[in-house]
């Protein structure tokens, strides 16, 4: 957030407003996006008469032609001005941050130092330049001196090193800038002894004392804080032995005894000068770990010496520094030979109290109270005192000037980094497609273009990196490295460019001369990519391209939609990131571009109008023949919620596989061999997804028919007839409506609201919408607004990936503006909100004014309209006048709450001999079980017992009440007290009026909507029965009638959720015959099954799928214990 | 010193109370982030407000820089502070650095120390120091998140650095922010603040910016090279620590470390709002933690 100058300007007296107007004047020249403390510089530098170059005059060294030093800051500053990024612009450059943040501060400091007025206007006659004082002082704002300001922007660390580069020190100028020059003639005197340090004679610690210095003004060798407290602790006038704690003690226990070793000055002064060190970490090592204790007596022994010598001496002592504390707990095989020494020590310390001291170090406070344990006296007979360390840095010069903190503060003008191996994996596959030669030959002129211009680049870059290094030998030795790393960046980055031109080209060439690719034999190893097994790799790959710029992943897959269908089998990787689809999307992308046009361009190719209204086979005859390169691809958003239904994408339109067969069969003829066999593949996928369309694809689109809308929604959503009914009904009339009343817009005509359970139902049936009415399932907005700040079920079931996606990106926006943002990414889309009724404020607020004026407002005021969309919003409560729907069926086995809380466990068989009641009950077959009470309750025996779920079910009823509390926005400033303090204690109360309040709402809401639509609740128990029956057969068929099988009723709802979910309505009954099947003959045959022995199918309950069945999120085997 | 501290620090002594409170400003603020907090205090306790040396309201040339390279100095600094104005006993309430300081001031002299408050303290800091030295470089100077990012990586892989840090741990920072791309573009402070608190997110643009650049830099740095971990054990003192349900800065396990490893009686509590400052987004809420924790 840049200041403009003219806001910038009133802060500032006239002297300084001008200098900083010729700050924005080079700015401008250079035609760069801000003007920064650089630009500032460079102004204050080239004025008449300027105040900074003046200042430098006298801080430079007088060794050395101060032309040729001056020509050194203007290339340095030059520079490092050529770096930073430039932008067109024909308004001044604003003001960038650091350098208004140097003139606030210059405003602060001036403030502080009322006194120095007074000085400034005594030496002003000294002065050249006439420093305007006085005048500014009185009025309101406090205008910013030049001086000041010039002071500060010595501060900006990019501003230090430019003049650090042309051996001028930052400190130097501000104290001459400070100081008047009276005492000229003495100081250049004295400084003429200072070698001029921008030359590259210097040694290197003086380079590294330069270095500092430059970057911290007024900094001495400092002693080392952490030996400062523990010389402190040894000086005491008790003497005391430090053991150091803490993770970096260690560290800083080394960097003690070496500099005391060094015989540093400054660390040990007054009494403590002189202490000899003598380490016994290695003997104590020893020790341990091989029972000799020979060497240590003899260093006992040695030290004694010493400490005689000592104490005859009268001055001196040893350090006996023991090392890490954690040696002497350490128990070796050989036998306890550390309390010896500990005692040995003790009596030693007793001795020779005041000349010895004990020193070590202990990770954790943990490892020392061990010790203690062990040795109780320690503390007291080793006059051990604890001394905290919590800083590793062990010592502050020498490190310093190669401080990379501090390094390389100037921007790489320009250039961006790219992780160096993208290419290798990606590049790879990309020459495996060839393009024809005529777009080979257009790529590789643009390459060749791109490497002129990137050496181009590279070549100004080693000049820029050459000129100012001979410059900045003297100073911060940084100069190699940056060299090396930029040109590191420079290659990925033209890697990344070559990569994208490949990309672009195969895109390209595959699209516009299809025929030519497709015959060729390498369509196989790009149809080979599908399988599963390299989705995570994609992954990685996709990682790493994300790492480095977004940019170019958006190019790199332009065109998405497409390849949804054959690469939908990676989703069913349980642990498959968003990454994973849309890479191996951009891989088939290729291939299916050629394959047909996808119909959602098209779709946004026609009349901008109303077009969901036409029939998109209308406009896919007409627009046929296009290519879709000017497409931008419609992103699935899918949010939170989203992730359950990944799967359900899995159906594809019936468009698209109209259309892929239509051109398979067209091209079989032309096309080799090969493709046949690719074809299978394909056609396996085909098969998969027609079997959830509709098969006979010719009539589908027979649409603004009342039937074939219910057709197509009653493919996906079998179970809800009625409301399948009602949608197709609402649908057909509005767009009836629209039909003969062109430009009338009723509003509320294109929401609709589903009530009632059945989230999963509700969720399909709105994804099939957008596919009849926008062409693609893509168009499909959809968000939980319950969901907001709370956190999803960790593994649940109908969240396999992109668990937080949602969270991140919510930070930071409201909820209104999140949909908001959707909205404009997908213009004309369905629209689907969850849990209106859980809404926050603000959405509630936005909502209703969207459906009374067709526009959908954002927090910032900004609208949307909503014309183009069709708006569902759902709710899974029940409206007054509904209640009696689904309260009619009270005993329910598998409530929808309790099906939503199913997990992703992995599954597991267990083997176990006649449970609880199996010996009294001698029955056969299969059964649900609790854990906690193995009571019965539904079996293939007709045997039902209802209570068993009742007590989750509770449980349940719990946590979906706290669910059911409005979220609570974040902002909390506007939160008065006594309301914070109600959220705390009365939750119950709070919680009640506002529900109460958005009860109000949104059934105002509802009421406003064109139709309200009903959902059964999805009848679980009967799938239940389906499948217990279903189990019981393969069980029977398996291992035999005599072996009972219960099933836990966890991996119960977990089935039934899979159920629920999937979109194959034999899944789960194929799952039952293949996997479940497949493990029950594992079982038989690993185990002698006899008639009393009992099969348990249980959760293994931390253990998340790892692999799923396809066409179900189940696993895909189960364990056996 | 040869300055007066109770003057360069900007000492305060607000409330009419007989109990010591010492409320203590985090990175990047100064004393006045605890504006609105102030009143529900004042009535029962007299209230020591001051600024830390490396605070933009702190004349710079106090900052020492051959100094202040652990954060013992500033430990110092508080109980120079409390020496002068007679306080033998106290409650402290501290922000980030100021609670890592708070737990070393209370290890050396845990008889001057009644009760410590940390406010989206950690025990390295980890988070919150990468994040600002970033959102420094991004903000501040105007760079790229990607340069940032470049450079703080070959930071890290500096044979002189000795933080201590994971590379998974950065990693883990670094794809954080990835995901956040589009609230870092916004800047730091807004993230930082957590929510979308306009005049929050001012305050505490105006606090960090006031900080001289270079200071800034060094004592994130002086905070990166801290590591608490090892030394909690040695607190006998009873803590309260604060956290707030989301914050960039502080991971969640945080506050369970700290409850495990804190050696004196500690509870924690969870803020149910976001961000790392919630003494200006959520003020109420916490006066009313910090009020009950005091009360314990």
């Amino acid at each position: 957030m840049p200041t403009s100058v003219t806001a910038a300007r009133q802060f500032l007296t006239e002297e300084t407003a001008s200098a900083l107007d010729e700050a924005v004047a080079v700015a401008r020249r250079r035609s760069h996006a801000q003007t920064t403390s650089l630009h500032a510089v460079s102004a204050l530098l080239s004025l008449p008469s300027s105040t900074l170059r003046e200042a430098c005059t006298r801080a430079r060294s007088s060794a050395y032609p101060s032309r040729l030093q001056f020509r050194a800051l203007e290339l340095s500053v030059g520079v490092s001005l050529d770096r930073l990024p430039s932008s067109k612009s024909d308004e001044d450059p604003p003001i960038s941050n650091s350098l208004m943040a140097a003139i606030k501060r210059s405003q602060a400091s001036q403030r502080r130092h009322p006194e120095s007025y007074h000085l400034q206007q005594l030496h002003s006659s000294n002065n050249s330049n006439a420093i305007a004082t006085g005048c500014s002082q009185a009025q309101a704002i406090l205008k910013v001196e030049l001086k000041y300001l010039i002071l500060s922007i010595l501060d900006d660390p990019i501003v230090s090193r430019v003049f650090g580069e042309a051996g001028f020190r930052s400190c130097d100028i501000k104290l001459a800038l400070v100081r008047p020059p009276v005492t000229q003639v003495s100081s250049r005197f004295s400084r003429a002894h200072c070698p001029p340090i921008f030359l590259c004679n210097l040694t290197d610690s003086v380079s590294g004392r330069v270095g500092y210095n430059l970057l911290f003004p007024g900094q001495e060798d400092g002693v080392d804080e952490n030996c400062k407290r523990i010389s402190e602790v040894m000086a005491k006038n008790s003497g005391k032995s430090p053991l150091l704690v803490g993770v970096c003690a260690i560290e800083a226990l080394r960097a003690f005894t070496e500099s005391l070793t060094k015989g540093k000055s400054g660390i040990l002064d007054g009494d403590l000068a002189g202490l000899i060190v003598i380490s016994i970490e290695k003997e104590i090592n020893e020790i341990v770990n091989e029972g000799n204790e020979e060497k240590m007596g003899l260093k006992l022994k040695e030290v004694e010496a010493t400490l005689e010598k000592c104490n005859g001496s009268g001055g001196g002592g040893v350090v006996l520094h023991f090392g890490d504390l954690k040696g002497l707990i350490f128990d070796g095989a050989l036998g306890d030979f550390v309390s010896p020494l500990v005692l040995r020590l003790a009596s030693l310390m007793e001795v020779y109290r005041r000349r010895l001291w004990l020193m070590g170090a202990v990770d954790s406070v943990e490892i020392y109270r061990k010790f203690c344990d062990k040795f109780p006296n320690v503390e007291k007979d080793w006059d051990l005192q604890l001394l905290p360390i919590t800083s590793s840095k062990s010592s502050f010069d020498g490190a310093y000037p190669k401080s990379s903190l501090m390094r390389s503060f100037v921007p790489f003008g320009g250039l961006f980094p790219t992780p160096s191996d993208l290419k290798s994996p990606l590049s790879g596959w990309n020459q495996s497609i060839p393009r024809c030669n005529l777009c080979n030959e257009k790529y590789e002129q643009e390459v060749d273009a791109l490497k002129k211009a990137g050496s181009a680049v590279s070549v100004a870059d080693q000049y820029s990196e050459n000129l100012p290094s001979w410059l900045r030998m003297a100073a911060v030795d940084t100069g190699k490295g940056e060299d090396v790393a930029k040109t590191k960046a420079g290659e990925s980055m033209l890697s990344a460019k070559v990569f994208g031109l490949q990309k672009k080209w195969n895109d390209i060439c595959q699209r516009v001369h299809c025929t030519p690719t497709f015959t060729k034999s390498d369509i196989n190893p790009s149809m080979s990519q599908v399988p599963i097994v390299k989705g995570p790799q994609f992954s990685m790959d996709q990682k790493q391209t994300s790492n480095g710029d977004l940019s170019i992943n958006e190019s790199l897959f332009p065109n998405q939609s497409p390849g949804r269908q054959i690469h939908m089998q990676t989703n069913f990787l349980p642990k498959s990131t968003p990454s994973i689809s849309c890479t191996s999307e951009g891989r088939n992308m290729n291939f299916h571009s050629v394959l047909h046009v996808d119909v959602p361009s098209v779709t946004q190719q026609t009349d901008k109008d109303v077009p969901w209204f036409h029939h998109p086979q209308q406009s896919l005859s007409s627009c046929s023949g296009r290519t879709p390169s000017s497409f931008v691809p419609p992103v699935t958003t899918d949010l939170k919620l989203g992730t359950i239904y990944a799967s359900t994408t899995q159906e594809s339109k019936t468009t698209k596989s109209l259309n892929h067969r239509e051109h398979l069969q067209r091209f079989s003829g032309s096309v080799s061999t090969e493709f046949d066999a690719n074809s299978e593949v394909t056609s396996y996928q085909f098969a998969q997804s027609s079997s959830c369309s509709v098969p006979s694809s010719g009539e589908q689109f027979d649409l603004g028919d009342y039937k074939s809308i219910k057709k197509a929604l009653a493919e996906k959503v079998g179970w809800q007839d009625e409301a399948v009914n009602s949608v197709s009904q609402a649908v057909s009339q509005v767009r009836h409506k629209y039909r003969s009343f062109r430009g009338i817009n009723c509003k509320g005509d294109n929401w609709l609201t589903f009530l009632g359970p059945d989230r999963v139902g509700k969720k399909r049936i709105a994804s099939a919408l957008a596919d009849v009415l926008f062409g693609s399932q893509e168009c499909l907005v959809s968000l939980d607004l319950s969901s907001q700040g709370k956190l999803g079920h960790p593994n649940s079931i109908f969240e396999c990936k992109e668990l937080n996606r949602h969270d991140e990106m919510s930070r930071g926006k409201t909820v209104s503006d999140l949909i908001a943002e959707e909205l404009r990414k997908k213009p004309h889309s369905v629209v689907f909100l969850e849990n209106v009724d859980k809404a926050d404020y603000g959405v509630q607020h936005s909502l209703d004014l969207a459906i009374r004026t067709g526009k959908f407002p954002d927090s910032h005021g900004r609208e949307i309209s909503i014309n183009n969309m069709v708006l569902i919003t759902t709710s899974s409560s029940i409206t007054k006048g509904n209640v009696n729907v689904i309260c009619g069926n009270k005993d329910v086995k598998f409530p929808e709450r309790r099906i939503l809380g199913a997990k992703n466990w992995q599954m597991q068989i267990l083997v176990g001999s006649a449970s609880d009641d199996a010996g009294k009950s001698n029955y056969m077959g299969v059964r649900v079980t609790t854990v906690k009470e193995a009571s019965t309750f539904t079996s293939a025996n007709k045997r039902k017992t209802r209570n068993a779920v009742e007590s989750s079910e509770l449980e349940k009823t719990d946590t979906g009440e706290r669910e059911h509390k409005v979220p609570r926005s974040c902002l909390d400033l506007n939160f008065p007290v006594e309301e914070a303090d109600e959220e705390d204690m009365g939750l119950g109360l709070s919680k009640s009026e506002s529900s109460e309040s958005s009860e109000n709402w949104w059934e105002e809401l509802f009421s406003q909507v064109y139709k309200k639509i009903h959902f059964k609740p999805f009848d679980f128990d009967e799938v239940a029965d389906k499948i217990v029956k279903e189990i019981s057969s393969q069980c029977q068929r398996t291992v035999g009638t005599e072996v009972a099988l219960e099933i836990d009723e966890e991996v119960m709802v977990q089935m039934l959720a899979a159920a629920w979910l999937s979109d194959k309505k034999e899944a789960i009954e194929d799952w039952v015959a293949e996997v479940l099947g497949r493990s029950l003959a594992e079982a038989g045959q690993k185990y002698n099954l006899t008639p009393q022995s009992v099969l348990k199918l249980v959760a293994y309950k931390g253990d998340v799928v790892k692999e799923q069945a396809p066409g179900i999120r189940l696993p895909a085997k189960i364990n056996l214990n | 010193m040869g300055y007066n501290l109770l003057d360069a620090l900007n000492v305060r002594v607000v409330g009419s109370g007989d109990r010591y409170l010492v409320l203590a400003h985090g990175f990047g603020t100064d004393q006045s982030v605890w504006q609105r907090i102030l009143p529900l205090f004042t009535p029962s306790y007299r209230i020591i407000l001051y600024d830390l040396v490396c605070a933009g309201s702190v004349n710079p040339d106090y900052f020492d820089f051959t100094r202040y390279t652990t954060l013992d100095p500033y430990v110092d600094d508080l109980f120079n502070i409390l020496k002068a104005l007679g306080v033998d006993r106290c409650a402290y309430v501290g922000h980030s650095v100021s609670a890592m300081i708070g737990i070393l001031a209370s290890i050396r002299r845990p008889q001057l120390f009644s009760k410590l408050i940390l406010i989206g303290a950690s025990p390295r800091c980890v988070f919150f120091t990468v994040e600002l030295v970033l959102g420094i470089l991004i903000e501040l100077y105007g760079w790229d998140i990607k340069n940032a990012k470049l450079w703080f990586s070959r930071f890290l892989n500096d044979e002189d650095y000795h933080g201590g840090f994971e590379q998974g741990e950065i990693e883990k920072v670094f794809s954080a922010m990835e995901a956040n791309y589009e609230a870092w573009v916004n800047g730091f402070a807004p993230l930082a603040v957590g929510a979308d608190v306009p005049t929050a997110v001012r305050e505490f643009s105006r606090t960090l910016f006031n900080m001289r650049p270079d200071i800034s830099l060094f004592v994130s740095r002086t905070v990166f090279n801290s590591d608490l971990r090892g030394v909690l054990g040695l607190v006998r003192v009873p803590c309260c620590v604060i956290q707030t349900s989301r914050d960039v800065s502080v991971p969640a396990s945080v506050a369970d470390y700290f409850r495990t490893h804190l050696g004196g009686r500690t509870t924690v509590e969870i803020l149910r709002t976001e961000g790392h400052l919630p003494h200006l987004t959520a003020p109420a809420l916490l006066s009313q933690v910090i009020r009950r924790a005091l009360s314990r």
